[in-house]
Formats: structure tokens, sequence, C-alpha cells
């Protein structure tokens, strides 16, 4: 686990947890936070790739760069900095320009 | 840059660019090029890359027809992709009266030897389940229509002019003419040109440029805006269009959407900013006849013009009060894919004195004065 | 359909310190931010804030911004995750991400106070997961406190980079190295003396060359380079590291403003482009303000002063009250902390929109260190910068800042009484009390401290000198916890080690691409331009850079410095691309709700 356990500074709350899914495996986050937080959180740094198999991580953590696109709930495109982790929610990595469904 | 030239060509969008080439692929590279911003700046630049041969009037069908064969073969000609794709254009008819007339339209182009297929409400949802049809009547499709990348395709005219040995000033404005008994002086902001022969190419400004040599062009500027969706995998085959439920829509190699609308309630004038309506209108018309959209994001929209002529055609040839100008104006929304053939047409005509393809001659000034026949089929 | 009076557009320091303004004068004020919370810059930043009193000095950024947010009454309504995501001829559109729906909203002024932006540098394999702005891993780190690695580079020594560095140190990562290209730490000494004495190096003349790992970063190469940055071979060196954390400078977030029409100027001493601006903060548009980092780069104080003075405008405009009087107060303000030689440039760069003045600040050093056996401060702030709460924060009036707030403090040691008071509050943490033989053979030092764990009376420690080299045992003798978690730690040391001492450590069992988007690399760059394609408009076109969901957010300023380099232009001459609407890729889905929303 990253997440910090005592700070100098800052007050360390114990948020609700929740349980999400990434790649089909249940993991555990707290309510209120990113998506990219909660996998950065559980250790996963990867979070796709792109077109020329480049693995891909998140970059700005405020939705401007691009980098951290991913399937949520089988929509993709889904910038996982800052869209906040939900109850059950399905995340998985997405391998170069997402896909639409109709 | 020399002080003197044979052709000059005011504009560096795909029909000045072309006009150009051609120019130099039949002998003439005595010939510059002014762009008063970078290439691709205009009408070019913004617009939506679409290639379509079906038209109402036989002289669009043919001259579309031929540019299509000179598409076909221009990312090899020039060695720079134009990822052009023959995907087909589907025209969705809302109307009864206007499905009435395609089928008219489609005979006569059938007749010009343009392959179209004529398509039921439920033909179209079996080729392509997920358009909603919902209120559509007919439609028609030409498997040879298609689309390319505007930008790629007006660098592809300018680089290979260039190769022949074309000049092309950027960033260099024309802000006066001075017509002389045996040719033109141009006043740029990087000094004075001589030209024997001066083109108009200037795409929304060319009725300033007709004022600057003293040759009244009726054509009007109107802004057009158009905006494109973050990319998704390809799927999306053919360019949808329709004039009735005015709407047009592509999807690009890159994997991005690409639509507009017209806006009858436009005023005429140079205006580059966009508007909040156009997102919301075509937001709400686009998600109903293609509901794949609505969970897809747009990431730019802008706006660029059409040059307008009085019956929606363009305006090509020779001025007969001021010999040796000439021009290829008033596109009215369709010059992208016009560009290739009017190029060469006009080529032919400044070097063999006629054209070699297609006759032009309709679209010539001269037109307007025996009174004025639409083209239906525009957006 | 939302109307207001006054929309601001950004929650930052300056946005709210103007609606603090409007919203006293009775006007209705909207503040539309894309944050979680109000604040902006300031909810990330846990150290404490330079300046003076009046604006918040010595106080914790995430507390300034409580502070801010209190100030506001009942005319100001928020939207928060909120994101503006155009100004077009016929409205504004904000998209709120909560409900998913675009809301339409119709001013009659609008203050962009939107801040700036992350730069992104170019270096083998930049794009492996492990990289991070700045910014993201002070948000990962005190918003969500999660920490994505244990061993760190850091990229810039600017402010920034200093502070963030000392901000993993605080949430517990090793700090491996900070390089710096140039030959100069970019950010105040104040913060640079605070990381190297804790043993992190700060290597000048040294850049990263590139990231190691195939699924994400395992280590990093950096190496020295020469005067003209080029890496001179055979100085690489490998360092295992888990995060790269690029610190390189801030940009100015204009898209907005030049959606709106707002004239756009380059000038480089305020971080390349910006709006232009009156001494009102107004633009070129009549109701269109601007202010903060956004009008160039530089600091909360500033940008607080200018969006008070954007707000005191407004509020006249509005409200035809004259308001002359607090108008000048702040342009007073402004000039009194600009004063200083780190606003030289800022100065520098107003110039191009309306003269600049000055106050003279003294260069005078404390220069005598006190009668040696008497407990008392050392102060170590030899930099003019735009600082006092060591003057204010003084009961007895030891200390002064003569004249300008940049000037240098000084202080009379036979006022001073030992209390200890301004190294609590110095926001530098530049001040240590010292007192030699504080017992036979041992002097007493105390330091300020904002780690945990805290140590305890008794503790051995090893005591470490400025550049965080141990010099010797330690003992705690006493911690003195303080409220604002600057907290003092009085260590014996032995004799002589007074003036050497500044730091310690407790010991340890164990020791444990250029355009994101598109993926478009230096040398396909480099190849286009080489092709001909030397115009900026140009190449983006025929390349797609900046076309991708970011808007060219990171890959802009890379490509215009590239262009500029192999075209010997400058990067004014290349000019700085237009925006295009919306700022931020939008739903049609969120449009459609929004327009049902809107007609409610
Ligand atoms: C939104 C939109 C969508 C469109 N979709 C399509 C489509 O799908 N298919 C299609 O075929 N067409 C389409 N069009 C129309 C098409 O863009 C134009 O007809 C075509 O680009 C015209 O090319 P051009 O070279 O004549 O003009 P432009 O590309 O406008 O070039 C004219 C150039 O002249 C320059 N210039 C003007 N004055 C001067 C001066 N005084 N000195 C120097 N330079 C000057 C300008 O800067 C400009 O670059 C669309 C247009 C718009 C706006
Ligand atoms: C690590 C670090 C340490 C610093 N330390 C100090 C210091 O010690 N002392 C000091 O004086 N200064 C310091 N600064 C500088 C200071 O934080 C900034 O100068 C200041 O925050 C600028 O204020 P602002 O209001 O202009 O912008 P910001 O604080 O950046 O606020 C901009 C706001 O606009 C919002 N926004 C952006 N785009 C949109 C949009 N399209 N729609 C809606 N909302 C939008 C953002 O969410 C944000 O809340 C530091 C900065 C950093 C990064
Ligand atoms: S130790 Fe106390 S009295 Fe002395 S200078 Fe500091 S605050 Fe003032
Ligand atoms: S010593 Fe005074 S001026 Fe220097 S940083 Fe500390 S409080 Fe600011």
């Amino acid at each position: 686990m990253r997440r910090i356990a005592f700070h100098p500074i800052l007050e360390i709350e114990k948020p609700k947890t929740i349980k999400f899914f990434f790649e089909g495996r249940e993991l555990e986050a707290f309510e209120g936070e990113t998506i990219a937080a909660a996998l950065v959180a559980n250790g996963i740094d990867v979070f796709g790739q792109t077109e020329h198999s480049r693995p891909r991580g998140f970059y700005c953590a405020i939705g401007k760069c691009s980098s951290c696109l991913m399937i949520v709930d089988g929509v993709s495109n889904v910038r996982s900095c800052i869209t906040l982790v939900k109850d059950g929610m399905q995340v998985e990595r997405q391998v170069g320009r997402g896909e639409i469904t109709w | 840059m020399k002080n003197e030239y044979k052709v000059a060509i005011i504009g560096g969008g795909i029909v000045g660019c072309s006009i150009a080439y051609h120019l130099a692929k039949f002998g003439e590279n005595d010939v510059v090029v002014f762009e008063k911003d970078y290439l691709s700046s205009g009408s070019t630049g913004r617009c939506a890359g679409g290639i379509r041969q079906q038209w109402s009037s036989p002289h669009n069908v043919l001259l579309a027809m031929r540019s299509v064969s000179l598409f076909e073969k221009l990312s090899q000609e020039t060695g720079v992709d134009i990822e052009y794709k023959q995907g087909g254009y589907l025209v969705l008819s809302y109307d009864d009266q206007e499905a009435a007339q395609f089928e008219k339209n489609v005979q006569m182009q059938r007749e010009l030897g343009l392959d179209v297929e004529i398509l039921t409400p439920k033909d179209v949802k079996q080729r392509y389940p997920y358009i909603d049809v919902s209120g559509v009547k007919m439609a028609t499709f030409c498997q040879k229509d298609g689309h390319a990348n505007p930008h790629l395709a007006n660098f592809a005219y300018a680089r290979a002019a260039q190769k022949l040995g074309v000049h092309i000033m950027t960033h260099t404005k024309v802000m006066a003419v001075e017509v002389l008994p045996n040719g033109f002086e141009l006043f740029t902001n990087r000094g004075k040109i001589g030209a024997k022969i001066l083109i108009n190419a200037a795409g929304p400004h060319s009725r300033e440029i007709g004022n600057m040599v003293g040759v009244d062009l009726p054509t009007e500027s109107y802004r057009h805006q158009i905006m494109v969706t973050e990319a998704v995998k390809n799927f999306f085959n053919p360019m949808a269009i329709s004039f009735s439920g005015n709407f047009y829509m592509r999807q690009t190699k890159h994997g991005q959407f690409i639509m507009g609308q017209g806006d009858p309630e436009e005023k005429p004038g140079i205006n580059n900013n966009v508007t909040y309506r156009f997102e919301r209108e075509m937001a709400e018309k686009m998600c109903a006849i293609f509901p794949f959209l609505s969970k897809l994001r747009i990431v730019r929209h802008w706006s660029g013009h059409y040059n307008m002529s009085p019956d929606a055609q363009p305006i090509i040839g020779e001025s007969t009060s001021v010999p040796s100008f000439y021009y290829a104006i008033g596109f009215s929304g369709h010059g992208f894919m016009l560009a290739p053939a009017v190029g060469e047409a006009l080529a032919q005509m400044i070097i063999y004195g006629r054209t070699l393809h297609v006759d032009i001659t309709e679209l010539n000034l001269d037109r307007f004065e025996k009174g004025v026949v639409r083209e239906k089929n525009v957006v | 359909m939302v109307k207001t009076d006054f929309l601001i557009i950004g929650g930052g320091p300056a946005g709210l310190s103007a609606a603090i303004e409007t919203s006293k004068r009775g006007l209705k004020t909207l503040i539309v931010d894309e944050g979680v919370e109000l604040g902006g810059q300031l909810v990330k930043q846990t150290h404490k804030f330079f300046g003076h009193e009046g604006f918040y000095a010595s106080v914790r950024g995430f507390e300034i911004a409580k502070r801010l947010i209190s100030q506001l009454n009942e005319n100001v309504t928020i939207m928060n995750q909120t994101t503006v995501t155009g100004i077009y001829e016929d409205i504004i559109t904000a998209y709120d991400r909560e409900n998913d729906l675009i809301v339409e909203i119709e001013p009659k002024y609008i203050l962009i106070s939107v801040g700036a932006s992350e730069r992104f540098i170019p270096f083998e394999n930049n794009h492996l997961p492990g990289i991070y702005g700045a910014g993201a891993v002070q948000t990962l780190m005190n918003q969500f406190k999660v920490l994505p690695g244990k061993r760190v580079l850091m990229v810039g020594s600017g402010n920034i980079g200093l502070i963030v560095s000392y901000q993993l140190l605080q949430a517990g990562a090793q700090v491996k190295a900070i390089v710096e290209i140039t030959e100069k730490v970019g950010g105040y000494q104040v913060h640079a003396a605070k990381v190297k004495r804790l043993g992190v190096p700060i290597l000048l003349r040294h850049t990263i060359v590139k990231a190691i790992g195939d699924e994400k970063v395992e280590g990093a190469v950096i190496a020295q380079v020469d005067e003209k940055f080029n890496v001179i071979p055979g100085t690489e060196r490998e360092l295992a590291v888990d995060v790269i954390c690029i610190a390189v400078g801030l940009v100015p977030s204009i898209e907005l403003a030049q959606m709106a029409g707002v004239k756009i100027e380059y000038i480089p001493e305020l971080g390349g482009f910006v709006p232009f601006r009156d001494r009102e903060m107004r633009t070129n548009i009549k109701n269109i303000f601007v202010a903060g980092d956004l009008a160039g780069i530089e600091e909360a104080t500033t940008a607080m002063i200018e969006g008070k003075i954007v707000g005191v405008a407004v509020a006249r405009d509005l409200t035809g009250i004259d308001l002359q009087e607090d108008l000048e107060k702040m342009q007073k303000e402004l000039v009194e902390f600009r004063s200083g030689p780190f606003s030289d440039k800022v100065r520098k760069g107003l110039e191009r929109f309306f003269p600049q003045s000055a106050h003279s600040y003294s260069k005078d050093a404390q220069q005598d260190l006190g009668p040696t056996g008497k407990l008392r401060p050392i102060i170590e702030c030899f930099e003019n910068i735009p600082c006092n709460p060591c003057q204010t924060s003084c009961p007895s009036g030891a200390i002064t800042v003569p004249g300008n707030i940049n000037s240098l403090p000084l202080i009379d040691y036979s006022k001073c009484t030992g209390c200890g008071i301004c190294a609590m509050k110095c926001p530098g943490l530049a001040i240590f009390m010292v007192q030699e033989n504080h017992q036979p053979g041992r002097d007493l030092i105390v330091l300020p401290y904002e780690f945990l764990p805290l140590p305890e009376k008794g503790q051995k420690v090893i005591a470490l000198d400025r550049e965080g080299r141990e010099v010797g045992q330690a003992e705690i003798v006493k911690v003195v916890k303080s409220s604002n978690k600057t907290h003092l730690v009085h260590l014996s040391v032995p004799a002589g080690l007074a003036q050497v001492v500044r730091s310690f450590r407790i010991p340890q069992k164990s020791d444990s691409i250029v355009c994101r988007c598109e993926e478009i690399t230096v040398e396909e760059i480099e190849r286009a331009i080489d092709e001909g394609y030397t115009d900026y408009e140009e190449l983006r076109r025929y390349l797609r850079i900046g076309m991708g969901p970011c808007g060219g957010r990171t890959c802009r300023v890379i490509t215009l410095s590239i262009l500029a380099r192999k075209t010997k232009k400058s990067i004014q001459e290349i000019g700085c691309g237009t925006f295009r609407p919306p700022s931020m890729p939008v739903k049609f889905d969120s449009i459609v709700k929004g327009e049902i929303d809107n007609e409610k």
C-alpha cells in the first residue's frame, strides 16, 4: 500500500472504504478519491497502452493531458484522474484509441 | 522572391496551390503564390474534406468526377499521404419533394457514368445499424465519393509545386494591385512585384481582390462552424450528409468525427468566432441520428467561410474587362473537392487557351447576366 | 441559463480575493472552479507562505484558502467541479462534472483567473508511468494522501521543485536528487537550505537524459551539461528511482482569454504568452479582467492583490461608487511587494503594459551573531525576498525588516528575550536558536522541525550540517510542540558546533513524448521542420500536434522551442497559435442534458 499513514502537517482521516474492480480484480478504494489515486494507492501505475504499445500512466492529475484514459463501466476515454471511483465500478486498461459501442 | 513573375496567384489555399502545381506541371513554373498567413490558413484548413460527385447539375458532376480521378493519384504523384479514402457519401433525405428530385438526379448522374445507389431507410439500417433512420425518406449512395485530409492535400500541392520551381511566399499579403497596360503590379508587405498574369484564388477575400483590380465579383463570405470529437477506433466509413436535415459528418482516418451544419441566420462578413448555439443544436440533432455519439467528447470547434456566389456554384475564368485577370472563387462550400479539377482546368486555359478534360465555360462570370439557377445539393 | 453580475473563472487566491471585494459590496458573484475544493494551488500547499501578515504570511497554503473562503458572503454562488469550457460569441459555457451537464452563463463582468499549467520536457522514455508533473504529485500526496513511490528524482530547482521535494520528504519519500540545468538554484535560498540540510543533493548544471524501465520507471539517467546545456558525454550516471517528478516551470493558461478575444503578448519575463491588461487588470475587452498566474507567473500574494484590484474596479464600474482610494491602496501594495530583486523580471515584463516603479530596499545583512552564551536567534535569511513575519511576530520588537518588505531582517539582540516565536513563525525555516555552553562542553541548538515522528526527550540523534552531512551525535533535550506544526526541537551538541549543526536525523534501524495525446516525438517534429514545415500552424496541422484532447497544453511550449531552435527564430516571432473551444473535451450528452436544464 502506498497510502500515507501519518503526516506532520496534514490530518489523515479514515474515509469510508468501497470496492471496485480493476481488470476484474477486486480492489479497495476510499470514497471521494479519483480512480487514478485509488489505482496508485493499490500499486498500479500502468493505466493502459498507447496505440504504439507504449505503457501509459497518468501525468497531470487535472484532466488535461490524456495520459490517464481508461475504460470505465464499458465507456472508453474516461479521464481516470478526475473521475471519482464508485462502489462496484469496473475499471479496465485502455489500449490505443477508445472503442464506441452502439 | 524575384520582382517579376509570369504568373502571380493570390491565395495559398488548395485552389491557389492546385493552380500553381498544374501550371508548373504543364511547363509554366515562373509562378509565385502569395499567402497572407500560412498555407491552409483560409477555408481549406477549416473545411471538412468531403469529396462528393453526387450533384444536381451535370457540369458539377463532371467536374467532381474529374477531381476524384485526380485525388486518386494525388498521394502518389506528390509523395504526401493525403489520407484519401473512398468510403462513399451517404446522402439522407428527410423530405418527400427532395427525395423525388434525388431520383431524377441519380438518373442524370448515372447517365454521366457515376455509379450511384438508391437506398430505402431499411437498406440504410441494414448497412449502418448504428444510424437511427427515423424520418428518413430515402438515401443515395456513391461508393467512389469520400474524403481526404484538407491540410495534407493543401500541403501536397504546395510542396509538389515548389519542387517544380514555383515560389510560395507565406505571410505575404497583397494589399493593392495596379493594372498596367501589359500586366499587373502587386503591392505586398514585402515589396512590389510585377506579373503578366494575375489569378484570384483568395477564397473568402475574393471580392476584395476583385475590387483591387476593378472587377466586381459577386461573391459574399458566410461563416460556417464545424467541430471535431476525440478519436475512437475507426468503424464509420461514409460521409453522411443531408441537405434537408442540414448536417454532414464523417470519421477521419485518425478516428475523430468531424461535423457541421449550415445556419440560415448567418450574416455575410468575415467572422472567426464560434457560438455555443451551434454546439447545442448539433448535439441534439446528431445524437438523435447517431446515438453512439452521446458518450463521445467534442475537443475542438472552429469556424471558416463559404465564399458564396449567387447560384452557389464557383466562378471560374478570365475577366472580360481586365484581360489576364483570372479567378477561381465563389466555391460556395465545395471548393476543396473541386480544387484538383479546377486547378487543372484553369492551368490549361492559361497555357493552352482551352480546357482539355472538363468544360468550365458555364462557370464564367457572364452567366449571371442570364439569370441565376441555384445548385441545390449544398449544406 | 445563469445570470450574474460578476463571473469569476478560477477560484484560486486571485479569484477568491476578487469575490471578497465584490460580494461585500453587494454584487452577485459567481465563482466557477474545476477543482473539488476552492483555493487553486493553495489547497495543495502544506508549507507556510511568505509575504506579510495582511496577506497571510506564515500561514500554510491550505489554511489560507480556508480563510479566504470564510470571507465570502451570501452574494457569492460557488460552482465547483465545474470547468468553463468556452467563451463563445453568444454565451459562456461550463461543464458541471458532478451532474454531467453543460451550464450556460451570462455575466456582466468576467474575471479570468485560471492560473497556469505545467511545462513538460522531452527526454528519452518520458512517457513511462511513474513520471509526473509536480502538481500531480502534490494532488496525490497532499489531497489524496497517496505517495506514488518511495525514491524520487526531482527535475528543476525553482521554488516548486524545492517545495515539492520538501513535501515529499515530509510524506515519507526519499528525494535522491534535485537536478537543475542552470548554474544556480532557481528558487529561494531559504527553500533550498531546507532540503539541503536534510541531505538532498541539488545538482547544478545537471539534467535528466532518460528514464529507465519497460512498464514503469525503475531508474533515471542524469548527466552534467555544458554552458549550452548540451550533455557532456561520459558524465551520465544512473539513479535508482521509481518516481520522476517534473518541476520545470509554469505557463499561463491563456486559452480562455484568447478565445474571448483578449490580446495576447509574448513576455518571457511573465512566463511566456500573457494577456494584455492595464493598471486595473482590465484587458482590451472592457468587461474582461485577468489576475494571478494567468496574468504572469508570480506568487499567491500578488495574485491576491491583483484579485482585490479587479474586485474593486468591477464594483466601482457596476455600482458607480467612487472607490479610487481602495484601488490606489492595492496598487501601492503591489509596488511594495514587487520592489525586490526576485521581481526585477516581473517588473521588466510589466513595463510592456505600463510604467513600473519600485521602492529601494536594504541589502544590509545582520553582521554580528549576538552575545555568545545567550539563548538567541540566528537568522540565516540572506536574500532580498518579500517577507517579514519575523518582524511582525516578535513580541519584543527585536527584529526589523527596515523600509521595504524586501529588505533583509536585522536583529537587535539587546531587545530579544529568547522566546523562539520568530523561529516558529518564519516560513523559510531560516531562524535557529543557539546558546553556547548551555552545559559545560555542550552547545544548545533549537531547530524548527516539521517531520514525523517527533523525537523524544533523551533520544540520541545524528547531527547534520547545512549540507546534510553528519557532524556528530546530539541529544534531544526538549521538544516544544507548536499549534502551527513547526515544532521546536532542542538539541544538545558538542561545544563548538552551535554554528555548524542545522539539522538532524533519527537513526534508522534499517535503511530500507513531446505530445502525449498523439505520441509525437522530438525526432518527428525535427524531421517535419526539415521537410519545410517551419510555420507553427502548418507544423501543427501536418503532425496533429496539439490537436488531441489536451488542446496542446503539454506539447505547445516544447514544439515552439524546438521550432525556435531549428529555425533560429524567436518564440515571439513564431507566435502562440490559436486556441479553440471547448477548453476541455465535452460530451454530447452533457450538452443535451444541459439544454434541458438550461431551459428550466
Ligand atoms: C466549415 C466548412 C466545411 C467545408 N466542408 C467542405 C467539404 O466537405 N468539401 C469541400 O469540397 N469543401 C468544403 N468547404 C469549402 C472549402 O473549404 C472551400 O471551398 C475551399 O477550401 C476553398 O479553397 P480556396 O483555396 O479557394 O480558399 P482558401 O483556402 O480560403 O484560400 C484562400 C487563401 O487566400 C489568402 N488570401 C486572401 N486574401 C489575400 C491577400 N490579399 N493576400 C494574400 N493572401 C490572401 C487567404 O489567407 C487564404 O489562405 C467547407 C468550408 C467550411 C468553412
Ligand atoms: C508548489 C508551489 C508552491 C508555492 N509556494 C508559494 C509560496 O510559498 N508563496 C506564494 O506567495 N506563492 C506560492 N506559490 C504560487 C501560488 O500558489 C500561485 O502564484 C497562486 O496560487 C496563483 O493564484 P491564481 O489564483 O492565479 O491561480 P491558481 O491558484 O492556480 O488557481 C486557479 C484556479 O482556476 C481553476 N481553473 C482553471 N481552469 C479552469 C476552468 N477552465 N474553469 C474553471 N476553473 C478553472 C483551477 O481549478 C484553480 O482552482 C506556489 C505554487 C506552487 C505550485
Ligand atoms: S526569540 Fe523571541 S524575542 Fe527574540 S527575536 Fe525571536 S521572537 Fe523576538
Ligand atoms: S527570516 Fe524573516 S524575512 Fe527571512 S524568511 Fe524568515 S520570516 Fe521571512
